[in-house]
């Protein structure tokens, strides 16, 4: 029995050095990619704060990116016709959620919210094709 | 999965639902410096800036999907299947479109909701500003060629394009369909090469359809079916999406498919590529330059106007011209110090003029709006 233990206490052990070393790997060969090419897109995922953001974020960003919803500037008649749409094509929105999802979306992106601002592609100029 | 395995990764754009924070800016090789409006569905703006060359480099030229881009591609293995009302369906494989006769056709794609983002009330969709516009050079075999080998039946009306795009949840796929005659024309293409190179992922590799001087919607990208049918294709991108109504109509106005058609040739549209909006200059010369496009008309004139529309200059057309593409216009004008506005408006062959304020629709196509950037001069 104890033999069994320090067997699988030593497996263990084996396998976090393992994944140390793996992890140690991976972080010198983004440093060696980093240099050679720019480093991962970054999705935006993240939804105003709010009682529906856990919710909003599940329902949307399943099939696309959160950016999407940050650059809409609509009425909550437009967002009513949104989000039943979205729901037609897929997006899991219970029945009892549904009003309050509208109300969280038409507060956050209403028609008098300043615009969104776009970011821009980093310029590489080492990446383009010549 | 960690960020170091995602920069490794095979491709990151086809991960999902990372919950990154947002940064100012975004690194992705060969497209520099240009808008991001979505990561995923990938969406990239041409900057105005950069319309300054007849050609958009490929790297700058702007980027449209409504769904996700393929996983797999593979050359080697794609087909395309040419099917409906037909004599002889046909499978071809890459290899078997370079062997057919090869054209080529500079052309202007624009997104149909291009401009999108200055709609007055604000309708919702990829909140475009002047730059889901782009011109290049397409070559492939005519499409008339490849229907011409499976005999389209006489009953064949409209000609269905089926990309490879991957559709999440259950959104309709992205299908669509031309009608016969403008797939016919000697001009419309499945293009197989963008300046000279093969397609990248992006625009559609290894072929897509090219419907020069129509939205860009029309252009499937990763073409993998054909098919003739008797009558449009009947799906979510062809009714309710990418129809106009045939009225004018108001916000909130109630719009029955019957009192709409579909959104086929482009406007119109000049838009002024430099001097940027809210620059300052100094007083002296000022070259204002920038490009106008007519669809499937070609342009009559650019005109400008340095003092907000009172009065207006014709600019200088660029000599390069084709049917379907783009001219770059210039003028120039002595700038004493104070403040500019600087409008431009282009007048095609048809007659057509850009209006100052569109006629608003639902959708938010085909926005064409005089344009206009205001500039200090000290």
């Amino acid at each position: 029995m104890l033999r069994s233990v320090t067997t699988r206490m030593c497996a263990i052990g084996i396998l976090l050095a393992l994944a140390v070393l793996v992890w140690a790997q991976e972080e010198k060969a983004h440093v060696i990619m980093g240099l050679q090419s720019p480093p991962p897109i970054r999705f935006q995922d993240t939804l105003p704060p709010g009682a529906l953001q856990a919710k909003a974020t599940t329902a949307c960003t399943e099939c696309h990116e959160a950016r999407i919803i940050l650059q809409q500037r609509l009425s909550k008649a437009a967002w009513i016709k949104e989000v039943d749409k979205m729901i037609k094509w897929g997006a899991v929105v219970d029945a009892a959620d549904h009003d309050a999802l509208v109300d969280y979306l038409s507060t956050n992106f209403a028609v008098d919210q300043p615009p969104y601002e776009a970011p821009r592609t980093t310029t590489i100029k080492k990446v383009l094709p010549k | 999965m960690s960020a170091a395995a995602l920069a490794m990764g095979a491709n990151p754009l086809f991960s999902r639902a990372f919950p990154f924070p947002q940064t100012g800016s975004i690194s992705l090789p060969g497209e520099d410096g240009m808008i991001v409006r979505s990561v995923r569905f990938f969406d990239l703006e041409t900057p105005v800036e950069y319309f300054n060359t007849w050609l958009t480099p490929v790297p700058h030229f702007f980027v449209r999907n409504h769904m996700h881009e393929p996983s797999e591609l593979e050359a080697g293995t794609w087909k395309l299947s040419v099917g409906g009302e037909v004599e002889k369906p046909l499978s071809l494989s890459l290899s078997d479109l370079a062997r057919i006769e090869t054209h080529s056709v500079v052309n202007t794609l624009e997104c149909a909701g291009n401009g999108r983002g200055f709609q007055r009330p604000q309708v919702p969709g990829i909140q475009w500003g002047k730059g889901a516009v782009s011109t290049a050079r397409f070559s492939g075999p005519r499409l008339r060629d490849v229907l011409q080998r499976a005999g389209v039946k006489s009953s064949g009306k409209h000609i269905m394009f089926r990309g490879l795009d991957e559709v999440p949840g259950k959104v309709p796929p992205f299908i669509r369909s031309i009608p016969i005659e403008k797939a016919l024309d000697s001009d419309t293409l499945i293009a197989t090469h963008m300046n000279g190179a093969p397609l990248t992922k992006h625009h559609g590799f290894p072929a897509r359809a090219l419907v020069p001087g129509w939205i860009g919607a029309a252009s499937c990208k990763w073409l993998t079916e054909i098919k003739v049918l008797d009558s449009e294709f009947v799906g979510n991108f062809m009714s309710p999406g990418y129809r106009l109504p045939n009225q004018p109509i108001k916000p909130g106005d109630s719009l029955k498919p019957e009192d709409t058609h579909p959104v086929t040739s482009l406007n119109v549209k000049s838009v002024i590529s430099g001097p940027l909006d809210g620059s300052a200059l100094k007083a002296g010369r000022v070259s204002v330059h920038g490009t106008a496009w007519a669809g499937e008309a070609d342009i009559a004139k650019v005109e400008i106007s340095t003092d907000g529309g009172s009065n207006w200059t014709p600019a200088i057309l660029g000599h390069e011209q084709a049917r379907y593409a783009w001219r770059l216009w210039r003028h120039e004008f002595t700038a004493k110090r104070g403040d500019y506005t600087i409008l431009s408006r282009a007048t095609d062959t048809q007659g057509r003029v850009q209006p100052e304020t569109p006629a608003w629709n639902p959708s938010g196509y085909l926005y064409n709006a005089v344009d206009e950037v205001k500039i200090h001069v000290a």
